[in-house]
């Protein structure tokens, strides 16, 4: 039994253009002490996925139409909202992508993860306050002390981002979610994050689920990866066999959009299209509309994910060989 | 929160406070009619050189600029002049009155303000629920209803209908030899209507603002964050949304202030309520000059207080605010 499952995973919500799938029959698995990396681009399902797992879907509008979510075992989708609340934050917590705006504006960041840990541990408020500093001291905030009693306007986007993992790891959870926790920041910050994630994961064993759409990040901190289009999980595998043989046109395409310094001058290399709205889904593979290699199979008929090259992918092409 | 901040405060409301002075001053002046004519008349009959001592006596024959001069130079003393009608200092008149003046627009305030954010805090809960319907069907009675009518009515429905609360006055007769803290409550009883009366215009609109505001910081961020920590809805609204949606109800109530103090007058002569509305209601039918002056200058000293303590509050509400001047 993994740590972490989540199986066949529906997830619609109502809007304008009448109901639409957010997630389709998604199914991930984490062990203890692993990364698995979700990647894909805006709107193809990451970020719902995470906020699934937290029961963060705001419902109404949205709704969790099938599948389940098991947490060593225990069905999420079904738990009661007591139940929810104990365990949110104390074993899932999640990173966000805003550090500017996910910290509260009117309280000092010492009180807010102190706050994290007075909602789930039976502990007087100054050692709570204890605890934060010491939280802010392990990921690397300089005079801990004194930066406790700092508002977050007075702190810099990396040193938020600090904060915002102090807090997620307060409660030692066992799973812990970071939503593009590097998006918003300046790429030599955004390594140190990097680094600072390996070394909580190595201390309090929690398992990550990194939501990206940065693949540079992936080889970065994953053991295994999937890949995400509007709203299927459409390539799986460890990290290093979907990055080394990537199977799915748009998964290469993801890999080929990394800029690299071979490739300077020769202009930056995209996926020509946008992901199709989610109320326009056809029958067909979701991605057919953009892919070079589109066969009229591909139009008609979903493809489901089979095993090829050591992992798994949606895709007739890949799967019949006419890539 | 430095001091030099409430310092620089005090420095700009005390200049506000020259020019509402000499404002005051001049517009009075401008307006028509003779206050030795008017004072006269309350002699009983005026001949020429009555009129002539009259103005003689209170200084009226000088120029404008003189006369505000030495209306400035009494006021910084303390001297707000003698009444025309009551022949007594302006300053005692006011001391008499100031007080249930001050408790009438504190508590309608108070009480509009704590309503009104508990009622728009509920309705932001459900934005399309029964409560948020309601609010904005009680915002829209209470802005469009005359706070005389409301008066009038609590009047109709408190006098024959339903007596239990007093609807005249601010305190018994019967009570004036009972201990104090019998007085206080019968005090407190007698300022139910006045001051709900006065707070229901208000309570509509902070009711309205907070539910917008909680709305808005509602879907904000950080009260995703709080909520993945594992806190509770009650937590969430009241703790970390709300202290975030206070600014601009803090600033409204801020602003609404002097409107509150002119709406005082309204619900003190509808209640007939011992406060300065009444005086300023009396000295302005028979133009007792120095008495609306006096009235006018205090009434500006409580809004300028009030801006002062508004802007404190922000400082308290909102640390990004504090390292500012």
């Amino acid at each position: 039994m993994s740590l972490l499952e989540i199986d066949q995973l529906k997830v619609t919500f109502d809007t304008r253009y009448g109901q639409v799938t957010a997630l389709d029959s998604v199914s991930l698995a984490m062990d203890a002490g692993e990364t698995l990396a979700v990647v894909g681009e805006s709107g193809c399902g990451k970020s719902i996925t995470a906020l699934s797992v937290m029961g963060l879907i705001p419902q109404p509008p949205g709704k969790i139409a099938g599948g389940a979510i098991r947490l060593a075992g225990e069905d999420l989708t079904r738990a009661s909202e007591a139940r929810l609340r104990a365990m949110r934050g104390a074993e899932v917590a999640m990173i966000f992508q805003e550090p500017m705006t996910s910290l509260n504006p009117v309280f000092t960041v010492g009180d807010q993860i102190a706050e994290a840990i007075l909602l789930h541990q039976d502990v007087p408020r100054d050692r709570a306050w204890k605890d934060a500093v010491a939280l802010l001291e392990r990921v690397g905030i300089p005079a801990a002390a004194a930066r406790a009693q700092d508002y977050p306007h007075q702190l810099s986007g990396g040193m938020r981002q600090r904060v915002m993992i102090a807090m997620a790891v307060s409660c030692r959870p066992r799973v812990l979610i970071a939503d593009e926790p590097t998006t918003a920041l300046d790429v030599t910050v955004q390594a140190q994050i990097f680094d600072l994630l390996n070394e909580i994961q190595r201390d309090f064993g929690a398992a990550i689920l990194l939501i990206t759409h940065d693949m540079g990040a992936v080889s970065e901190m994953a053991d295994r990866v999937a890949v995400m289009y509007a709203g299927r999980v459409i390539e799986t595998g460890t990290a290093d066999s979907v990055l080394d043989a990537p199977q799915h046109p748009y998964t290469r395409g993801l890999i080929g959009c990394i800029p690299s310094l071979d490739t300077a001058g020769d202009g930056l290399a995209e996926i020509p299209g946008v992901v199709p709205p989610l109320h326009l889904l056809g029958a067909g593979c979701a991605f057919a509309e953009r892919c070079l290699h589109v066969r009229d199979t591909c139009r008609d008929t979903k493809p489901r994910l089979t095993e090829k090259a050591g992992h798994h992918v949606a895709c007739f092409g890949a799967q019949e060989g006419w890539l | 929160m430095g001091s030099g901040f409430l310092l620089r405060r005090i420095g700009y409301g005390l200049l506000l406070m020259l020019g509402v002075v000499v404002l005051n001053f001049l517009l009075i002046r401008l307006a028509p009619g003779d206050p030795a004519v008017v004072i006269a008349g309350e002699m009983g009959g005026a001949t020429e050189e009555m009129l002539a001592s009259i103005r003689e006596e209170y200084g009226l024959n000088e120029p404008l600029l003189v006369q505000l001069g030495i209306y400035i130079g009494n006021v910084l003393r303390g001297d707000l002049g003698e009444s025309f009608f009551f022949n007594q200092p302006v300053a005692h008149l006011i001391a008499l009155r100031i007080g249930p003046t001050i408790l009438l627009v504190v508590t309608a305030q108070l009480l509009s303000i704590f309503l009104g954010v508990l009622l728009g805090v509920l309705a932001a809960r459900r934005p399309n629920g029964v409560m948020s319907a309601f609010v904005s069907v009680f915002a829209t009675i209470g802005y469009a209803v005359p706070v005389f009518w409301t008066g009038i009515m609590l009047i109709i429905l408190f006098a024959s209908v339903l007596p239990v609360f007093p609807v005249e006055g601010m305190t018994s007769v019967r009570l004036r030899d009972a201990a104090w803290y019998v007085q206080w409550l019968d005090v407190a009883h007698h300022l139910v209507l006045p001051a709900f009366t006065l707070a229901i215009i208000y309570l509509a609109q902070y009711a309205r603002l907070s539910r917008a505001s909680m709305l808005e910081v509602l879907g904000s961020d950080y009260i995703r964050t709080a909520r993945a920590k594992g806190a509770r809805e009650r937590t969430v609204l009241f703790r970390h949304a709300l202290r975030n949606a206070a600014l601009p109800i803090l600033t409204v109530a801020g602003l609404q202030f002097g409107n509150l103090i002119s709406g005082a007058l309204l619900v003190e002569t509808v209640f007939n309520w011992p406060g300065m509305g009444r005086l300023a209601f009396d000295s302005i039918l028979r133009r007792d000059y120095p008495t609306i002056m006096g009235v006018l200058f205090f009434a500006s000293a409580m809004v300028v207080i009030a801006n002062i303590l508004t802007d404190w509050s922000y400082r308290l509400a909102d640390p990004r605010l504090r390292g500012r001047t």
